[in-house]
């Protein structure tokens, strides 16, 4: 009779899962690049002048935020297929990471949008009036003076959201997409549903090591980009 | 070589600068004195756009400009004519002493880097920072931090500097150490525009003091004219409060 638990599952499935960490990292890097993309023009909107783009990129976060991912997911993959038909264009048969990318990029954007707006808010309006006093033109305030002080202090939350956007991803599972977390429930279910929980504990340290090494790389850059906050040395 | 005309300024439904004209000459030390509200902060940013006026005329030099509706561009040559010291030092934090005096310069008016660097290393050594080039501002006192902010404006060898309550945020110990180099650039010739409650600085360095009180310059004359034989009431309370008690007036 075969154990219920057998701790060398654990061990013996992670050659199997890893190679599906490919998907996982491709899939979240593009929901990253365009989501930070997105999130930068939101953040835009909402630091300038004009009240509707102010109020529409504030919509939008909203309620991105307020819609939970699995939600969110089968939205986009029933919702832009139905959506193109309207237009003539034919997408149910799109590769499923697709609508995954569209799902987390619209997400994390939301997420971006307000991560950006409150660094460049957290800057005090001094530096900017220092700055054109000496002659910068107002762009060349915030490239050279608002940005970087801006990036430092958006430098944690980001991390925060990558980290964030790892951990939601985990359910792409659910639209059907075969990343880690789909190839563990496809072992699973080869499995009769035995040995389910060595295989989730196989993904958790999985998640763990990925995690830490994140928290890791973001710590060193924060110690990088902070070079000009040495406190005084009163000794 | 500066005139403003008529300069009218709310916040909300707040009439802050009431209609005020101003006058400066070349190497003019003035210095602004006045209650708080008095309009002296807001028509020193009104100056070099900080704020936008709702009204008024301001000419500077030959190039004449209305305060309200006046071009990017000519805000911008404006302000390569002006330099600001603002009360909380507003140094750069991202950048050393030395970068924050010689951004304005390369970035600002593309003078060449190495030019920059030692116009800027002058500044800081005419205001006693010759060991803190590389020093940020995170590493310096308040005292410091201000004199960086005079050398970053006086680096810029600016038509006037304007100067906004420069040392209403330090210790009592560091005021004396900026009033000291504010003193030695007045001394060189440099047109100043001084907001101050320093009264010591009025009165020995100044050439004219106008006396501010709610949005209307009330009386202006020569150091002597206004602390030793104010004409105006106003200006004779306002005295009262601030200088020591035993302080008469003349007539």
């Amino acid at each position: 009779m075969e154990k219920y638990f057998d701790v060398s599952y654990i061990w013996s499935s992670l050659p199997i899962l890893l190679p599906f960490l490919k998907v996982t990292f491709m899939v979240a890097g593009l929901s990253i690049i365009f989501g930070t993309f997105l999130g930068l023009i939101l953040a835009v909107m909402k630091l300038g002048k004009n009240k509707i783009a102010q109020k529409t990129a504030h919509f939008y976060t909203t309620i991105l935020r307020c819609t939970p991912s699995i939600v969110l997911l089968f939205l986009v993959y029933y919702g832009v297929p139905a959506l193109a038909d309207n237009f003539g264009l034919y997408l149910h048969d799109l590769n499923t990471a697709v609508f995954v990318v569209i799902t987390f990029t619209l997400q994390f954007a939301a997420i971006m949008s307000e991560v950006i707006r409150s660094a460049f808010d957290s800057i005090e309006k001094g530096q900017f009036e220092a700055a054109v006093s000496v002659g910068l033109s107002p762009f060349q305030a915030y490239r050279r003076i608002i940005f970087p002080q801006a990036l430092v202090v958006a430098l944690p939350n980001f991390g925060n959201g990558l980290i964030a956007l790892l951990q939601e991803g985990s359910l792409a599972y659910t639209i059907g997409l075969i990343d880690i977390v789909g190839k563990a429930n496809l072992i699973i279910a080869a499995n009769y549903n035995t040995h389910a929980l060595e295989i989730f504990i196989a993904l958790a340290i999985v998640y763990w090591v990925i995690s830490i090494l994140i928290e890791k790389f973001f710590g060193k850059l924060e110690k990088v980009f902070s070079k000009g906050k040495q406190t005084i040395n009163t000794n | 070589m500066l005139k403003i005309n008529d300069i009218h300024k709310s916040f909300g439904n707040n009439e802050i600068l009431k209609g005020v004209d101003l006058s400066i000459d070349k190497g003019d030390v003035v210095v602004i004195l006045g209650p708080s509200g008095s309009g002296k902060t807001t028509l020193l940013r009104c100056i070099n756009f900080l704020e936008k006026a709702d009204s008024g005329q301001a000419g500077f030099g030959d190039l004449k400009v209305n305060l309200h509706g006046a071009s990017k561009r000519d805000i911008h040559t404006i302000r390569q004519k002006t330099a600001f010291v603002f009360q909380n030092y507003n140094l750069f934090n991202n950048k050393t002493a030395l970068e924050n005096v010689t951004e304005g310069l390369i970035v600002g008016r593309r003078v060449p880097k190495a030019d920059a660097i030692g116009i800027g290393k002058k500044a800081l050594d005419k205001v006693g920072l010759s060991d803190k080039y590389d020093s940020y501002p995170s590493q310096l006192s308040g005292g410091q931090q201000q004199r960086v902010g005079i050398a970053r404006a006086v680096a810029l060898n600016p038509d006037i500097i304007l100067f906004d309550e420069p040392t209403s945020a330090l210790d009592p110990e560091l005021v004396g150490e900026v009033l000291t180099v504010m003193k030695n650039i007045a001394k060189e010739g440099t047109t100043m525009l001084v907001v101050t409650h320093e009264m010591s600085f009025a009165k020995d360095v100044a050439n004219r003091v106008i006396f501010m009180d709610g949005g209307v310059v009330v009386e202006e004359g020569s150091p002597h004219d206004i602390f030793v034989s104010p004409k105006e009431e106003r200006t004779k309370k306002f005295l009262k409060r601030v200088l020591p008690e035993d302080y008469t007036f003349y007539i």
